[in-house]
């Protein structure tokens, strides 16, 4: 007896090997420029957690520096600051490319350098710290003789004292790095959140310090800033199109969604092919499921934005970039920021799979916890995701305080 | 050359506007195209504006007045039709000569303000300047100016939020008048504020203008309010103009049963003014007659009162017909101690602010020009009637018609006495200085 079979036959469709093959040829065809994308993150995350866990002299020469700068170009002070910075960065290239300034110094008499020399703990002239140094000592001169703000002139004083003060503790005193940086954070804590934050972040810190996991979380800091940067760069201005153009809106929706839903160990596969195994793929995994809520509120915030105050500035012949500029963005600046905290948080939660492909960090402590059993390893390291967490949350949270909008509103209520 | 001009203007929002223009064209109303799945907002609109004029454009919600104001400027394309400012047709222009136009010409204020809330009150009236270019220090000189004129100075550094709705709109007129440009646009610009405020923004609009002559065209839903701002009113029904004319033309002579069902609850006492609806200086005496001439023109006359007018119709004052009968009795020979003051009240006086002085006299009002010279008479009988509504006044206005006529047979008797008398009335038509007196009467 023979069955009839009703079984409809449905053709195997090759997604996955098409998939791949996409992969393959993206790989080939691209390859220049996936080398180079790879680089740079490269060297950003690179530079940035050696900031955090090991930061040198000059990087906190530069640091202040950077912030008599600030000050300076927060009275208007444009033109001599950006000539000082200018001046700076053309040495600074020459020394990188050339060695120039090394040549210089070598032909200099030794005793002009020595004590600080010293003081650092370095055996020979570091050319770049002289370099910062210089560019700090033009910096505080610009402050005193061009700007006649009182302000300015304390900013010049307080900058260049706390990186004498810096430098003592920990050249001369011997206190660890790691003090050091907790401690600056909580006074960036302080100045950005308030009291309450700054002390949370000063015991956070202190605990993860205490749990050995501070290069850790150092080095998932500088991927989670890294990674940040890029989603915001590239979903802001998508947002923004989206807010703008229906079309675009309706295009990009689908695409979030498949972004946000994707599991997110499915796209560190083409991560993993076409930067192996490392840094770079965890931040492109990273950047690509953390972007969606910064597209998303950013076109919120802008659309939310009252018609009529876009109309107003149509009426007055503003053209569109301006209106965008001058208008849109300050105003729904409160929801953007709502978006980049929610790209932060998302890029935290990704940091133990970005760990399981060599990213490194906390990631890797938690790894290694769940792949070894080890219970204590992967505890702490979730603990001090959840420090860091809190951390970067209330300090994003609290930037939008100072958006124009929101001291407006404080000012009106 | 009209400062705003549009010329058979449409807008039809939907996917075939101009199948639709053409239905529209033929004459047919707006609800017969619906099929076509469009709005009609606009519907062959023509108007002029000359320049220093304030032009109201009145509907109810609906009308497409909203729709309109944004097509003088350019926020809506139009469907067809043009709009000239300053005779540059700018349907024709592009975006960017557009943009230019806006901020060089064309000014706005809109009804929930539009105010920038992350700027000071300083920045918002400048912004106009800001996007035209000018450097700081010479917008915030010119936005100070603005604001003081608003009567906002010592405001400047507040941001919107900290203000009142009428100190907010304040802002939005200071934006608009710092922009220094030849016409402000105003969409409902008081309709969001209360009518106590309301009315303060108007007179403070309207000494502006005095002393500024901008062309303004201002949008409302309040018809008291067009009546009072408007130098010419367009009243809008369904994207159609129903009516364009002066405030009495449209309260007097309303073009159809919509625009009087309108008007009905008009408070036309502020609306009509004494020179709409004054009658003509009959009888006048000159001081130089004698009690017994004044009695006769009065009884010629029927009334029970004069006004002394000199010979270049300066009026001097009013006599009564109790008086100059007892002077007669007594044999009096000359006027002067007979004339008593006479309330007087300018052209332009609104009927409302009429009534007390109405009240505590028992003679007419006197209607004086500047050069206190009598051109009219307002008896409280037409002061009352004044208040009726054409529709409803049929009957009154009847009686008032026969008395009138009455009044003109009379008048020639009356020109004969006054010819005798040498005065001169060959200026007196009453409607040389008040053009609508024959419709008021009509």
């Amino acid at each position: 007896m023979s069955l009839i079979s009703y079984a409809v036959p449905v053709p195997r469709v090759p997604v996955g090997t098409t998939f791949e093959a996409v992969i393959d040829w993206l790989r080939v065809s691209l390859g220049a420029f996936f080398e180079f994308v790879e680089m740079i993150i490269e060297a950003c995350v690179t530079t940035l957690s050696t900031m955090f866990t090991i930061p040198s002299a000059t990087q906190f020469t530069l640091l202040a520096a950077a912030f008599v700068a600030g000050g300076l170009l927060a009275h208007k002070h444009r033109r001599p600051t950006l000539i000082a910075v200018a001046v700076w960065a053309g040495f600074y290239v020459a020394e990188l490319a050339a060695g120039l300034v090394s040549a210089v110094i070598t032909t200099l008499p030794a005793p002009l350098f020595l004590w600080a020399m010293n003081l650092f703990g370095a055996e020979y002239v570091y050319p770049p710290l002289v370099l910062a140094l210089l560019l700090l000592a033009a910096l505080v001169a610009i402050s005193f003789t061009a700007a006649k703000e009182r302000p300015q002139h304390v900013t010049a004083v307080v900058w260049p004292f706390c990186l004498l003060v810096i430098l003592l503790l920990h050249f001369v005193v011997g206190v660890q790095l790691s003090l050091i940086v907790a401690a600056l954070l909580s006074v960036l804590a302080y100045a950005v959140a308030g009291w309450g934050v700054c002390i949370f972040s000063i015991l956070g810190f202190l605990l993860i310090i205490s749990m050995d996991s501070w290069e850790n979380a150092m080095s998932s800091l500088a991927l989670i800033l890294v990674a940040t940067l890029v989603a915001v760069v590239v979903s802001l201005p998508i947002g923004v199109l989206a807010a703008q153009n229906r079309h675009v809106s309706t295009a990009v929706k689908p695409v979030l969604d498949f972004m946000q839903t994707l599991p997110a160990f499915v796209y560190l596969l083409p991560a993993i092919a076409f930067f192996s195994i490392g840094t770079v793929p965890g931040v492109i995994a990273t950047v690509i499921f953390a972007m969606p809520p910064g597209v998303r509120l950013t076109e919120l915030g802008i659309r939310q934005v009252d018609k009529e105050l876009v109309e107003a500035g149509e009426a007055f012949g503003a053209p569109d970039w301006q209106i965008l500029r001058r208008i849109q963005l300050p105003l729904a600046l409160a929801t953007i920021m709502a978006g980049i905290n929610q790209i932060i948080m998302l890029s935290l939660s990704m940091v133990v799979i970005a760990g399981m492909v060599g990213a490194g960090g906390l990631g890797n402590d938690v790894y290694t916890g769940i792949a070894q059993g080890d219970i204590p390893v992967g505890f702490e390291g979730g603990i001090a995701v959840v420090i860091l967490a809190i951390f970067l949350d209330r300090l994003t949270g609290a930037v939008t305080r100072y958006s124009p909008a929101a001291r407006a509103q404080r000012a009106s209520a | 050359m009209p400062a705003v001009r549009a010329d058979k203007l449409y807008k039809i929002f939907g996917r075939r506007p101009t199948k639709a223009v053409e239905l529209l064209a033929d004459g047919r109303p707006r609800d017969e195209i619906t099929s076509l799945n469009v709005t009609a907002a606009v519907i062959d609109v023509s108007f002029e504006v000359q320049p220093g004029e304030i032009f109201v454009v009145m509907g109810l919600s609906g009308s497409g007045k909203s729709t309109l104001i944004r097509m003088l400027n350019g926020l809506l394309p139009h469907t067809s039709g043009t709009v000239e400012i300053d005779g540059t047709d700018i349907t024709k222009l592009g975006k960017s000569e557009l943009r230019k136009l806006r901020s060089e010409k064309v000014s706005m204020v809109f009804q929930h303000f539009a105010l920038f809330p992350h700027r000071s009150v300083l920045e918002n009236a400048a912004y106009g300047l800001e996007v035209r270019g000018v450097p700081r220090a010479e917008r915030e000189t010119k936005a100070r100016e603005a604001l003081a004129m608003v009567g906002l100075d010592g405001w400047e550094l507040k941001v919107p939020g900290q203000l009142s709705g009428g100190m907010q709109q304040r802002v939005g007129l200071a934006r608009a008048l710092a922009a220094d440009t030849e016409i402000i646009l105003m969409d409902e610009a008081f309709s969001a504020l209360d009518p106590l405020i309301r009315r303060d923004m108007q007179t403070q609009l309207l000494e502006l203008q005095a002393s500024l002559g901008k062309t303004i065209v201002f949008i409302t839903h309040d018809l008291n309010e067009a009546m009072r701002l408007g130098d010419r009113i367009c009243v809008l029904r369904d994207g159609r103009v129903a009516q364009i004319g002066k405030a009495e033309e449209i309260l007097n002579d309303p073009a159809n049963d919509y625009v009087a069902n309108f008007i009905e609850d008009v408070d036309r006492t502020r609306v009509l003014t004494a020179s709409s609806v004054m009658e003509k200086p009959i009888p006048v005496i000159d001081p130089g007659q004698g009690p017994r001439t004044a009695l006769r023109t009065m009884r010629d006359n029927q009334t029970q009162w004069a006004f002394v007018v000199q010979r270049d119709r300066r009026l001097m004052g009013v006599v009564g017909e109790s008086a100059i009968a007892e002077a007669v009795r007594d044999n009096v020979k000359d006027l002067s101690g007979l004339v008593g003051s006479a309330e007087r009240v300018s052209p332009d006086t609104a009927v409302a602010d009429m009534f007390v002085q109405a009240a505590e006299s028992s003679y007419p009002l006197a209607v004086i020009d500047d050069d206190e010279r009598l051109v009219g008479v307002i008896p409280r009988g037409t002061l009352l009637a004044a208040l009726a509504t054409p529709d409803a006044g049929d009957e009154s206005g009847a009686d008032e018609a026969a008395e009138t006529a009455s009044a003109e047979d009379e008048s020639s008797h009356f020109a004969e006495s006054a010819s005798e008398s040498g005065a001169d009335y060959s200026g007196a038509e009453p409607g040389d200085d008040a053009p609508a007196t024959e419709g008021s009467r009509r």
